[in-house]
C-alpha cells in the first residue's frame, strides 16, 4: 500500500514537471505558427532592418530589439550597485531598530504593480528628465531609470536574504583573524551568497527585459534607434502593447508575433548565458 | 569558596574580577572570576551547558563585541594591560589571540588562499613570503602533505577533520601568543579528534592554549591545567593530573565523577 502510495506521488510530480516542458513548448509553436508569414516574407532582414513602417508593409525590428536590450542594460547597470549596497546595509550595518522598518519596506516596493511605477514615471519623472537633460522627457534614459527603481527593492530583498545566510560561525571566524568589517564583507558574506546574489540579478533581468507597463508609459513607441538616450524610442514589449489593437493586416499581425518570439528567445538565451556565466562554479554549501 | 592554585610559570592571560553580562540578560553569565593562565601550556575549560566555559572563551578575543549590548567588567590582563578597555585594538588583539571554532569553518575561496588570509589581511603582499608562511602554517598544522598538490582547490572538498587541521593552520600563520579551541572536536569522527588533539599538544610550544571541551577525557588527555565551571564561576582550577583525581571541591568531584552534567 505504502510503495503504491510513493508510486502515485511521484508519478504526479513527474507528470506536473513534464507538463511545465509542454507549456513552454506550447507557447513557442503558438508563436511560431503566428509568426510564419513574417519569417517567410522578411526571412533574416526582420532581425537586422531599421525600418518600421506598417503603412507600407516594412517590418524591421532592430530599433525595438535595440531599444529592450539598452534600457534593460542601462536599468542593471544602475540598480545592481544600489540593491548590493542596500543589501549590505540591510544585512550587516544597519541597527537592530532600523532592519526591520526598512526590510519591510522594501518588500512592500517590490510588490507594487508595474503599472503604478509606470503612471508614477509618467507624471512625475519625465518632467524631471526634460528638466535635466532636455528634449521631450519621454525617453530610452527615463525607462531605464523607471526599470532599475522598478527592479531593485526585488533585488535588493534577495540579495539581503542571500546575505543573510551566511554563518555567524564563518563571521566570527574571518573577525577573529582580525578582520575588518569591510574584510568579511568583501571576502567572506559576498562569496557565500554569491549564487543567490546572480540568481536575484539574473530574475530581475528576465523581468526588466520583458517589462510592457512600466516602460510603455514613459519610451514613446518611436521605432528609430538614437546613441542619445533622450530620445523617445521603443521596446518589444512597448511595441506589442501599443499596436496590436492596430494590426489591420496579415502581415503587421504576423509580424507582430515574430517580435514576441524573438523577445521569448532574447529572454531564453540571456538567461542562459547569464546562468551558465555565472553559475557553473559548484555551490558552496 | 573556589579552589584556584597558584601559577609559577609565567602566565599568558590573568582574568580578574570578571563579570559578563549578555546584552539580553539582567544577570551576569559570568560572576567575579579570577584566573591565571598559564603560558606555553594548555589550560582546559570544563563544565555542564551554559556554565559559561564559551563565553568567558569568547571574552579573550572580544569576538563578543560583534553583537551590540554585551558588557564585560574587571579585567583580562594580557602582556601588562586590560584588554577590556574601550581604547583596545581589536584588530591586533585577534591577531595575537586566534580562535577555532566548534565547527570547520573554512573560507568560500581555495586551501592556499584560507591560509594566506590573515596574512594578506595585514597588508602581506610578497608571494615568496606568502608561500613560505602558508606552507609552513599547513606544515605545522599537520595538513601540508595532504593538500601540497592541491593548494588551489576549493577549501571545502576537504573532509571535516581536514578542514579544522586547516583552519588550524590559518590562525597559526599569523603567529598568535594564544589560542583560544571553542570545543574543536566536537564536530569530527573519532580518528579526526585524535589528529587534532595531537596537534594541540604539538602546539604548546609555540602558543598557550586555552580549549573549551565538553568532553572530560579530552580535557584529560591534552591539558596541563584544568578549570572547572558552574553556573558561571570558576569552582576549581587545577593541574590536571590532580584535578581529575583528588578535586578538592565537591562540585567537581561530582560533575567528574558524573553525577550531573
Amino acid at each position: 500500500m505504502n510503495i503504491f502510495i510513493d508510486k502515485f506521488f511521484a508519478n504526479t510530480t513527474k507528470l506536473i514537471a513534464i507538463a511545465i516542458l509542454l507549456i513552454v513548448a506550447w507557447i513557442f509553436t503558438v508563436l511560431f505558427q503566428h509568426s510564419m508569414d513574417s519569417i517567410q516574407a522578411f526571412g533574416f532582414d526582420f532581425i537586422t532592418d531599421t525600418k518600421w513602417a506598417p503603412n507600407l508593409e516594412k517590418f524591421g525590428a532592430l530599433p525595438a530589439i535595440y531599444g529592450s536590450v539598452v534600457s534593460t542594460f542601462l536599468a542593471m547597470v544602475l540598480a545592481v550597485p544600489l540593491a548590493i549596497g542596500v543589501a549590505i546595509f540591510l544585512s550587516e550595518l544597519a541597527p537592530a531598530k532600523l532592519k526591520s522598518p526598512v526590510g519591510v519596506s522594501i518588500e512592500l516596493l517590490a510588490a507594487i504593480p508595474s503599472v503604478i511605477y509606470g503612471m508614477w514615471g509618467l507624471f512625475y519623472f519625465v518632467p524631471i528628465i526634460r528638466d535635466i537633460f532636455g528634449g521631450v522627457g519621454i525617453s530610452m534614459l527615463t525607462a531605464g531609470i523607471v526599470l532599475s527603481i522598478m527592479i531593485l527593492p526585488f533585488m535588493a530583498a534577495v540579495t539581503r536574504d542571500a546575505m543573510n545566510t551566511t554563518p555567524d560561525i564563518l563571521k566570527e571566524s574571518a573577525y577573529a583573524l582580525g578582520g575588518t568589517k569591510w574584510d568579511v564583507i568583501k571576502d567572506i558574506i559576498i562569496p557565500y551568497a554569491k549564487a543567490g546574489i546572480i540568481g536575484s540579478f539574473i530574475l530581475a533581468l528576465g523581468r526588466a527585459i520583458g517589462e510592457t507597463m512600466a516602460v510603455t508609459f514613459v519610451m514613446g513607441n518611436v521605432h528609430k534607434i538614437s546613441a542619445d538616450l533622450t530620445q523617445p524610442a521603443t521596446s518589444i514589449p512597448v511595441t506589442l502593447a501599443n499596436e496590436f489593437t492596430e494590426a489591420d493586416t496579415d502581415f503587421y499581425y504576423s509580424s507582430l508575433f515574430e517580435l514576441s518570439l524573438l523577445l521569448l528567445v532574447i529572454s531564453f538565451t540571456i538567461i542562459s548565458i547569464a546562468k551558465f556565466y555565472f553559475l557553473r562554479r559548484k555551490r558552496i554549501a | 569558596m573556589a579552589t584556584i592554585i597558584d601559577i609559577n610559570e609565567e602566565k599568558a592571560l590573568e582574568v580578574k574580577d570578571f563579570e559578563f553580562t549578555y546584552a539580553s540578560a539582567d544577570a551576569p553569565s559570568i560572576k567575579k572570576l579570577n584566573m591565571p593562565i598559564a603560558k606555553n601550556s594548555i589550560t582546559a575549560l570544563i563544565g555542564p551547558s551554559g556554565c559559561g566555559k564559551t563565553t568567558l572563551l569568547r571574552s579573550f578575543n572580544r569576538i563578543h563585541d560583534l553583537y551590540p549590548g554585551n558588557k564585560y567588567e574587571g579585567e583580562i590582563l594580557f602582556k601588562d594591560r586590560n584588554i577590556l578597555t574601550a581604547q583596545e585594538d581589536l584588530i591586533n588583539l585577534r591577531i595575537q589571540i586566534g580562535m577555532i571554532f566548534q565547527k570547520p569553518t573554512a573560507f568560500p575561496m581555495s586551501i592556499y588562499d584560507n591560509v594566506a588570509y590573515g596574512l594578506r589581511l595585514q597588508g602581506i603582499k610578497n608571494k615568496t613570503e606568502l608561500n613560505d608562511r602558508v606552507e609552513k602554517a599547513l606544515k605545522s598544522a599537520a595538513i601540508w602533505k595532504e593538500v601540497k598538490d592541491r593548494l588551489k582547490h576549493d577549501a571545502n572538498g576537504l573532509s571535516g577533520g581536514q578542514q579544522q587541521r586547516l583552519c588550524i593552520a590559518r590562525a597559526i600563520a599569523v603567529e598568535p601568543e594564544v589560542l583560544l579551541f571553542d570545543e574543536p572536536t566536537s564536530a569530527l569522527d573519532p580518528i579526526s579528534t585524535a589528529g587534532i588533539e595531537e596537534l594541540i599538544v604539538e602546539l604548546k610550544e609555540r602558543v598557550s592554549i586555552i580549549i573549551v571541551t565538553h568532553n572530560m577525557q579530552q580535557a584529560a588527555r591534552v591539558s596541563d591545567y584544568t578549570g572547572f565551571m558552574y553556573l558561571g564561576e570558576l569552582i576549581e582550577l587545577g593541574r590536571t593530573e590532580e584535578l581529575f583525581v583528588t578535586p578538592k571541591e565537591k562540585l567537581t568531584e561530582e560533575y567528574i565523577t558524573g553525577k550531573f552534567g
